[in-house]
């Protein structure tokens, strides 16, 4: 991990954690829905939380395909790397 | 309930925690989701099994369903044009009634094209997947109906989701935007869900200011906003400015089906690529001709209107007399949050036992997660009813216990 997403990544476990339904530590292989129980709807408005934390425009088509942790801090990334 | 094959990759696997949900559910009395009426009286009163019961959530705004113009032309309709018209819009589906009903909406909306299809789901699905093409950018409120976020699923255009109702949200995801494609913002007049209206005016100003386009569904608001319930658009000075409106005819219009009218003539180039506008059989003859009639109604005469209005305040001051804190200002939807879907689900147990109907709404189909005893009135309702729904909501504790 670089430092960039080793930031990305911490900015990022503090806003799932205060969405999260389980205990579930959050490292870079968790699963956001399966494993900390946050559904698709939700999940569209932490994309809203994360535009807003970094300035960008974050199509919910893109959040679709997220999975893990580790594939939204790779997103965001991307995203923030224009 | 039903058998859920349990091997690992089986198809109905998916569905074993909604199974569950369901269940529990189901325990507490009849299940609420697909109830069945075994009879209409009209349009505020119903039978299920020996009971009969006062309709409280129909969208049935302006009581149109039983009105002799409404029903009259839908069975002369069938007379002259049969059950169906067995063919799509562009091809054996378009008669000269469809025709006419869309030059009648072009007229009662002053626009210059109108597009009729065969569901309201369909209307916003049809032109919204087909105005944002590929490189634009969709702008949808976050409290959008499903029909809006499907239509941005069948659309190439990429999705950003702004703040319920909030133009100053808007202003600021539009702002961050590439200057290249085209954008269109999608809001409601009035939400389905919590009744709660837009401001369209400030968002048509928001919109047009970063060089956006602007659409209003107003599915639920047409009939009962605006001179002569144009809606909510007009009722805030703005229609005009509108770019696309769409509607249903499944509330107010008391029929099926769905449209969108467009102050831009090339709209009319909609009809030539949407995929649900042209891959799906045209509104029936009775449909179309139910909704022309009742579009004629609202365009003469005012007194349903009225009627609805007079009923919302009774109902809605009647609730929170009763105690409860309806989710918006009066208006045609009363939305009453509960605690939880097993509460609501028990309440609306209650109120059908006491011969009231409503709708109930659980997540995900309510905006925050909220569970929801949903109500809606009708120009159809007496004061009587209003009554005896506000005298059973005001017993709902006992009733539920």
């Amino acid at each position: 991990m670089t430092s960039d997403t080793s930031a990305i990544f911490d900015q990022i476990s503090k806003i799932l954690s205060a969405h999260a339904k389980t205990d579930t530590p959050i490292t870079p292989e968790t699963r956001i829905a399966a494993d900390l129980a946050i559904d698709s709807v939700e999940m569209f408005d932490i994309v809203m939380e994360i535009e807003d934390a970094y300035d960008i425009s974050f199509p919910i088509e893109e959040a679709s395909d997220i999975d893990s942790v580790q594939s939204l801090v790779d997103t965001i990334g991307r995203l923030t790397d224009v | 309930m039903f058998d859920i094959d349990s091997k690992k990759n089986g198809i109905f696997a998916k569905f074993a925690p909604l199974a569950k949900r369901a269940e529990a559910v189901s325990t507490l009395g009849r299940q609420p989701f697909g109830m069945t009426f075994d009879a209409m009286l009209s349009p505020t009163r119903a039978r299920v099994g020996n009971a009969e019961v006062v309709l409280a959530g129909t969208n049935n705004y302006l009581g149109l369903t039983y009105d002799p113009r409404c029903m009259s032309a839908a069975k002369d309709a069938i007379d002259r044009q049969g059950t169906a018209t067995t063919g799509s819009r562009l091809a054996n589906g378009t008669y000269s009634d469809h025709v006419d009903l869309e030059s009648a909406l072009r007229d009662f909306f002053g626009a210059a094209s109108a597009l009729v299809c065969t569901t309201g789901y369909q209307a916003n699905l049809a032109s919204i997947s087909a105005l944002a093409g590929r490189g634009d950018h969709l702008l949808i409120d976050a409290d959008s109906h499903a029909c809006i976020y499907d239509a941005c699923r069948l659309s190439d255009a990429e999705t950003i989701r702004f703040r319920h109702n909030s133009p100053e949200d808007l202003a600021k995801r539009l702002s961050r935007l590439p200057a290249e494609g085209a954008r269109l913002v999608v809001i409601e007049g009035l939400y389905s869900m919590l009744g709660d209206v837009a401001p369209v005016a400030e968002f048509v100003d928001v919109a047009h200011a970063h060089d956006a386009m602007i659409f209003v569904d107003e599915a639920h608001s047409i009939g009962c906003y605006g001179t002569n319930g144009r809606g909510v658009a007009d009722a805030q000075g703005v229609l005009d400015k509108v770019d696309f409106l769409s509607g249903t005819f499944s509330k107010s219009f008391a029929s099926i089906g769905g449209f969108c009218v467009s102050r831009h003539a090339a709209f009319e180039y909609v009809r030539l690529v949407s995929r649900p506008y042209l891959f799906t059989a045209s509104g029936s003859p009775a449909n179309v001709a139910a909704a022309h009639a009742a579009l004629s109604v609202m365009a003469e005469d005012t007194s349903r209107m009225e009627s609805l209005w007079a009923r919302a305040h009774q109902l809605h001051a009647g609730l929170v007399d009763a105690g409860f804190e309806p989710a918006s200002p009066t208006g045609p939807i009363i939305a009453v949050p509960r605690p939880d879907e097993l509460t609501a689900v028990r309440e609306w147990n209650a109120l059908l036992r006491a011969g009231i109907y409503v709708n109930i709404a659980v997540p995900p189909a309510t905006p925050q997660a909220r569970s929801l005893l949903r109500l809606s009135v009708s120009a159809a309702h007496s004061e009587a009813e209003i009554d005896q729904i506000i005298g059973a909501f005001r017993q709902l504790s006992a009733l539920a216990a």
